[in-house]
This record gives C-alpha cells, sequence and structure tokens, in this order.
C-alpha cells in the first residue's frame, strides 16, 4: 500500500508539465524517506562517494549522512513510519499556502495558485510582453500627441485600423511604462512567484529522494536500459562511482546519480529572476536621479539637482553636500577626435570641509555615500577673450544644431553699434575646446586660433586674442537604493542559468541471479546518453564462473 | 575550416594589436567576431566526433558573414575607427563577446529548427530515417541553443551592469537593448515549451525559427535605424557596383 502524499499534492505534480514524465506510479513504492535515527543493524555494503564538483556539495553531504543512517534503519518505508513525517509536510505547506481562516477561503487562493502557475500561461503572457516590446520600438515613443496625429491619421489608418486612437488611449505612447505594459509585467511576476511556489519547490522534495526500483520490468522501461549477463552490481557501483556518480546500493538494487544541481538550478533562475523583479521595483520608486550642466569653476548643491522618482524616496544627509567643478578638460586624440573628458570634483559638506575629490570621467564615476556622479556629457560655457587690448570679456557660446554626435558651438562679438537691428560682427565657432574658428563681418573665414596660444588674430581693424575656453561638464547623479538587490540578482541568475545547463541523470540496477538489469535517464543531454552508458557499462568486469555462486548467494541473502 | 579558423583568429589579434583596444567597437568587426564565433562552435562538436550535423551550418555560416563583411557593401567602416570615451571600458570585451557568442549559437540553433520544421513537411523521405533525423536535430538545437541561451543572459546582464556604471540607469528601453530582451524572451519560451510533452517537438521548433528572425532584427535592424545608445553600430549600404 502506499499512500505517500495526500492527493493534492499529487494533482499538482500531474499537472505540472516538468513532472509529467517522470511520475509513473510505480515510482513510489519504496521511497525512503531517513528520519529515523540509526540503529545498529549493520548492512553488508554501502557505498557512498564524494563528488569532484562542489555544486552538490551541500544536497549530497546531507544526503550522505542520511544514507549511512538509513542503512541501519530498519522498515523505513514498508510500514510508512518513515513517511509519517513526510506526509504532513506537504499537506501544511498546501494548507498554509491557502491563507488562515476558512475552508473556502483556503480553496480560493489555492484555486488562484493553480491557474497561475499553468505554463501555457506562462508562456502566452510572455509572448504578449514580447509583442508589447516590439511593438515599442517601432512606434516612436514619448511624442506630443500632434505626432501620433500625423502619423496614425484616422482616414488613412495603418494596417487598415490602426489610428491615433488606439495609441493614445492603449497608452503606447509611452509604452514601458503603460498600465497594459506594466500590468503585464505584473502578471507575470505573480505567474512566476506561483510557478516557483507550486511546482519547483516541491520539486526540489521529489529530486531529493532517491528511490530504489525493485523489478527488473521497471527498470527496462526506462529510457536507456540494458542487461549485463555475469556481472555484479556491486562493480557496477564502483565503477559509476569513478564516473563522478553518487552511487547508493542497498540490497540487490542500486540508485545512482549525477548532476543534481542541474534540476535545481531552474528553480534558482527564477528565484533570481523575482529577486531583479524586486529590486527594479525598488529603484523604480525609491531613487533619485538628476542631470545638471555646471560651468567650470561653478558649483551646487546635490538635493537642488536630486528629484525623486517614486513615492519610495527618501533624501538623505548627504543630498547637502556641495559639489564644485574645480576644472573641466579634454583629452584628444591625434586627428583631433576626442578622446575623453574629465572633471575634478570636490565634494564640500554644510561646515565647508572637503569631505572628497576626485576626477571622474566617463565609465568612471565618483561615489559618495550612496551618490553616484557620472560623467556623461560637456558643453561649451564661454569664451574668454580679449578685444584691443581690453577685457576679459566672457562670450557665451551657445550649442547650434547639428546632425548626429557631433557638437558644434558659436558665439558673436558684434563690431560697431550694437543697438542697430542689422548689427555686424564677429562669429567665433568651435567643436571643441581645442581651436576657435573665427569669421568676420562678412562671413568669411578669418582664422584658427588655440586657447592656449595667446596668438592674436586682426579681423577687421579688431585684435582678438582668445585668452581662453571654458568648458562646462555635463553630470548626471543618482542614488538608487535598488541598486544591490538586483546586481545579486543578476549574478545569481548568471550562475543559475550556467547551472541549469548540467544534465541530470539517473541509473538503477538490479542484481537478478547473475545478471546485472541496467536502466537509466537523462534530462539535458540524450543522445549523447546512451554512448556514455555503454562506455561505462563496458568497464564493468565480467566475472567467470566460480566466482558467481557466492556473489549471487552474499547479496541476495 | 580549422584553417578558417586560424586565419580568423589571426585578422583579429592583428586588428588588436594595431588598433590598440579590443577589436570590437563597430559592425564591422563585429561581423568579423561573428563568423569567428561560428568557426569555433562548428570545431567544438568536430574534435568530438567526425561526422556531425551542426558543421553543414555552421561552416557556410561563418563564411557567408565573413563575406558579407568583407563584401563591397560595407566599405565605407573598414577602416578602423577610434573608440569614443563611452565605449573606452574593459565591459566592451566581455559584453560584447559574450553577445556575440550568444547570437551565433542561437543563430546555429534556431537554423537547425527550420531544418526540422523543413524536413518535417516533406513527403519524400521515409519514416524511420526521417524519424531519427528529426530526433537528433531536435535534440542539437536544443542544446546549442540552451548554450546560447546562457551566453545571452550573461551578455545582456553585463551590458547592463556595464551602463549603470558609465550613465547611472541599468535600464532604459533603447531599442537594441529592448530586442535583445525580445530575443531572450522568446528563447525563454523556446525552453519552456520544451518542457511539456505534448507541445515538445513542433511547436519549439516553431518557435525557435521565430527566433532566428529576431536575432536578425536586434542585430541588423535596429543598428538601420541609427538611433539610441548603441548607434555606434549603425551603418549605411554602400556600393560600388
Amino acid at each position: 500500500m502506499y499512500t505517500l502524499k495526500p492527493s493534492f499534492s499529487k494533482t499538482l505534480f500531474l499537472k505540472s508539465p516538468l513532472l509529467r514524465s517522470s511520475f509513473k506510479p510505480q515510482f513510489f513504492p519504496y521511497t525512503t524517506q531517513i528520519s529515523s535515527p540509526c540503529s545498529s543493524t549493520p548492512l553488508s555494503f554501502s557505498i557512498t562517494c564524494k563528488l569532484k564538483t562542489s555544486e552538490d556539495g551541500k544536497s549530497s553531504k546531507s544526503l550522505a549522512k542520511k544514507i549511512v543512517l538509513s542503512e541501519g534503519a530498519p522498515a523505513v518505508s514498508e510500514d510508512g513510519a518513515g513517511n509519517g513525517e513526510a506526509q504532513p509536510k506537504p499537506a501544511s505547506k498546501g494548507g498554509g499556502g491557502g491563507g488562515g481562516f476558512g475552508g473556502l477561503v483556503k480553496r480560493f487562493p489555492r484555486k488562484v495558485l493553480s491557474r497561475l502557475s499553468n505554463l501555457p500561461l506562462a508562456i502566452g503572457e510572455m509572448f504578449t510582453v514580447a509583442a508589447l516590446m516590439a511593438l515599442g520600438t517601432a512606434i516612436d515613443q514619448g511624442e506630443a500627441p500632434d505626432y501620433y496625429f500625423q502619423k496614425f491619421p484616422e482616414d488613412n489608418p495603418v494596417l487598415g485600423f490602426f489610428t491615433w486612437r488606439w495609441v493614445l488611449t492603449l497608452g503606447f505612447d509611452h509604452m514601458f511604462s503603460s498600465p497594459i505594459f506594466l500590468g503585464m509585467l505584473a502578471l507575470l511576476a505573480t505567474s512566476l512567484m506561483a510557478c516557483t511556489y507550486t511546482t519547483q519547490i516541491p520539486l526540489v522534495k521529489v529530486a531529493r529522494r532517491w528511490n530504489f526500483l525493485h523489478s527488473a520490468e521497471a527498470i527496462r522501461k526506462q529510457e536507456f536500459s540494458e542487461s549485463l549477463p555475469k556481472a555484479s552490481v556491486r562493480d557496477l557501483g564502483v565503477v559509476l562511482m569513478g564516473a563522478g556518480y553518487e552511487v547508493f546500493l542497498k540490497g540487490p538494487s542500486l540508485y545512482a546519480f549525477k548532476g543534481l544541481a542541474g534540476r535545481f538550478a531552474p528553480i534558482g533562475v527564477h528565484l533570481a529572476m523575482l529577486l531583479i523583479m524586486v529590486g527594479g521595483t525598488l529603484s523604480a520608486t525609491g531613487s533619485f536621479r538628476g542631470s545638471v550642466t555646471v560651468p567650470q569653476g561653478l558649483n551646487f548643491v546635490m538635493g537642488d539637482v536630486l528629484s525623486p522618482s517614486g513615492f519610495l524616496s527618501t533624501p538623505t544627509k548627504a543630498f547637502d553636500t556641495e559639489v564644485h567643478v574645480n576644472r573641466f578638460y579634454m583629452d584628444y586624440y591625434d586627428s583631433g577626435e576626442v578622446l575623453q573628458f574629465h572633471t575634478d570634483l570636490s565634494l564640500f559638506d554644510l561646515n565647508g570641509k572637503e569631505v572628497m575629490r576626485k576626477t571622474i570621467s566617463v565609465n568612471d564615476p565618483l561615489r559618495f555615500d550612496g551618490i553616484t556622479i557620472y560623467q556623461t556629457d560637456w558643453s561649451f560655457s564661454a569664451l574668454q577673450i580679449r578685444k584691443d587690448d581690453e577685457g576679459p570679456f566672457n562670450l557665451a557660446m551657445a550649442p547650434l544644431k547639428l546632425n548626429g554626435d557631433k557638437k558644434l558651438f558659436g558665439t558673436f562679438l558684434p563690431v560697431g553699434d550694437s543697438d542697430s537691428p542689422n548689427v555686424k560682427g564677429i562669429s567665433m565657432l568651435a567643436r571643441d575646446l581645442q581651436s576657435i574658428v573665427l569669421y568676420d563681418k562678412e562671413g568669411k573665414f578669418a582664422g584658427v586660433r588655440r586657447p592656449n596660444s595667446n596668438l592674436p588674430i586682426d579681423i577687421d581693424g579688431t585684435r582678438i586674442v582668445i585668452e581662453d575656453a571654458i568648458g562646462s561638464s555635463g553630470l548626471d547623479l543618482k542614488t538608487d537604493p535598488g541598486v544591490p538587490i538586483v546586481y545579486a540578482g543578476f549574478g545569481a541568475l548568471m550562475l543559475t542559468t550556467c547551472i541549469s545547463y548540467l544534465s541530470h541523470t539517473q541509473i538503477w540496477a538490479l542484481q537478478d541471479g547473475t545478471t546485472v538489469v541496467i536502466g537509466g535517464k537523462t534530462n539535458r543531454a540524450k543522445l549523447e546518453f546512451p554512448d556514455e552508458m555503454n562506455q561505462l557499462l563496458d568497464r564493468v568486469p565480467e566475472l567467470v564462473e566460480s566466482s558467481l555462486s557466492k556473489q549471487s548467494d552474499a547479496i541476495s541473502g | 575550416m580549422i584553417a578558417t579558423f586560424f586565419c580568423i583568429t589571426g585578422l583579429l589579434v592583428t586588428r588588436w594589436i594595431y588598433l590598440g583596444h579590443f577589436p570590437l567597437s563597430d559592425l564591422y568587426e563585429s561581423l568579423i567576431f561573428l563568423s569567428w564565433s561560428f568557426s569555433i562552435i562548428h570545431i567544438v562538436p568536430y574534435l568530438k566526433k567526425h561526422k556531425n550535423h551542426l558543421s553543414a551550418l555552421t561552416a557556410p555560416s561563418a563564411i557567408f558573414t565573413q563575406g558579407f563583411a568583407t563584401s563591397g557593401l560595407l566599405t565605407e567602416i573598414h577602416q578602423s575607427e577610434i573608440l569614443v570615451p563611452a565605449l573606452q571600458s574593459q565591459w566592451l570585451m566581455m559584453h560584447v563577446s559574450m553577445m556575440v557568442l550568444g547570437y551565433a549559437a542561437l543563430l546555429c540553433g534556431s537554423l537547425l529548427s527550420v531544418a526540422l520544421l523543413v524536413i518535417t513537411f516533406r513527403q519524400d523521405i521515409k519514416n524511420y530515417y526521417k524519424a531519427q533525423f528529426i530526433q537528433q536535430l531536435d535534440h542539437w538545437s536544443y542544446r546549442v541553443i540552451s548554450l546560447g541561451f546562457l551566453f545571452l543572459t550573461i551578455g545582456i546582464l553585463s551590458g547592463t551592469v556595464w551602463a549603470n556604471e558609465a550613465w547611472g540607469s541599468y535600464w532604459n528601453w533603447d531599442p537594441k537593448k529592448t530586442w535583445a530582451f525580445i530575443t531572450w524572451t522568446i528563447f525563454a519560451i523556446y525552453l519552456h515549451t520544451r518542457t511539456n510533452k505534448n507541445l515538445q517537438v513542433e511547436n519549439s521548433a516553431i518557435v525557435a525559427s521565430m527566433g532566428f528572425l529576431i536575432i536578425f532584427i536586434c542585430y541588423f535592424g535596429v543598428n538601420l535605424l541609427g538611433i539610441g545608445l548603441h548607434s555606434y553600430g549603425s551603418f549605411t549600404f554602400s556600393s560600388n557596383l
């Protein structure tokens, strides 16, 4: 008789597609649940081995101890005594998951849970999310409604029906923060949680339980099966141990597995994704962000620049810090292109004491007390010139519009009467802080000067000396409490995805007279498995007549 | 193919030394890297077992990609470009190389799935060989796609962390990034459909074939738009025909 589990979890198992293939009724007749303390009956043979790889470390260690104990434990499964402990656990877990009060209330969340953890639903959700994202890249985001009136006009709809009404009501113009998209993501997250809870965690319990198969037919029904005449199951055990399997031998039957981590890793993947989602939510609701362009020599207070992103954002003491841009400078390639831009920053606290000083550049930010300052951009603030030995004058440089990433700045020095409507003057253009190009009143090219050279230039009778080019630094500030969580999630995701590539292989064997019947299955490396098994089985020694009868007596007795 | 592998390796190393930075900063270099990855994927099973279905895919892919890169279509960008400040980081090596390796593996796997679908729907092949061939294709495509998925995950995550270090925000719905996420999602769907025995073979092959198109869009299509943070990869077709 066996009713190892209450019907609740049984239905769950059958529902979950992950386990569909591995659950046949005859799987359960002999489940050794280890809970009773060891008794002193020694058994003839008990093989355990430590795997060389470390991923199995945790589970194998605990299992190994339990194995030694259980070899002595009498009647572990027959009377269900040892299983008594197993039973309440899944039941209570299921019951507990159902809520605290009332039968109906208990059942409702369970139903919701089981619906949510349905795999095709999850697949459908993933498809929808992917389609929405694709749509979000096809439709230009964040434009004014006018843009959509033009692009998706009502009298000539795209694809026959897609007008601007669709776009604006469904929120497709801000797809990635629209209710539909976020709702879909939330649904996916709940599915993920439900699936992890209902199918993956019980999977851990089941996979950790090692089962012996006691009939030759059951073994032959496995994906891969072989019989070795004139062999001993103990020799097989030794060969398997040498190949890195963890082997358990009880009487004439043997169970070995390898790569158990490959079974658990998908759970880790799902948990890591949940962690990332939590961290992402925290970032979205609890962080501060700000952007500022500061000319060289000026300063700002952090708190003035940072703005909250959500309702969980709370400012810290560090917000009172004053940031001073000591110097902004750029490095150039020999060809004249920009190589890198740097800003020398000093941080002062409320008392005016300098608490930090660092030169930052792109990909090298400043971190102070949870706030990070990134170098993201640069600009041209002003040109310092002397005109006819008067000055110095600071002419503000304005950015001129260009295509792509190239920048162009310009300024204008009026010559003559600056109140007349048609004022003429000297124009100065610059692409970077290196060299300034000057044009005369007619717009004709006059010359190029470098700010450090102090060489004068005569244009239309005016003598100009370019003294300095003052740049301004584009800084982005950010504080984000969710980052450590998200990083932890990323690391876990990478690791668990790696591990889930491993294949979980299980092998059963039974000594049937002088023949050993072997069956095995694996969950990933299916094609290579028969070859690998054949190689292993070739190494099992064939027993010669005289020792055969002794062997079979010893084992079956 | 081994000779091809060494040639491409030599090309990449030479370019690295000459440029002073890792040769992965624009589309031309990433295409060379892609064909290099194809040749690696070709060689690994080749060293284990000589006859292999995968080689029928990887060898032509490598040659085709290399040919496309060197062809007249993209002459403007053959010259080695200098790195803009945003690209001067150690992360460049890890992120882009992982992404390209992932793309190569996923492309192989999804091509195998396309082949699987083609074979399923052909009437003129006998039953037994057909079934066996389909099973082998299915298995190989599963393994290669799993590997590619792993690389893609690492690539996306390293790119995200890099973005956080450089600009302070690890996700910003940039088209290329979004499409990489879409690719990841599609292949996650593929892996999940495989867990269900009923849907297993054909449906997963359909999903993987969609994945092929999506990778194409992600890698090339987005670059044609020329906008967003990944605009280093953009190019225009110029012909000197």
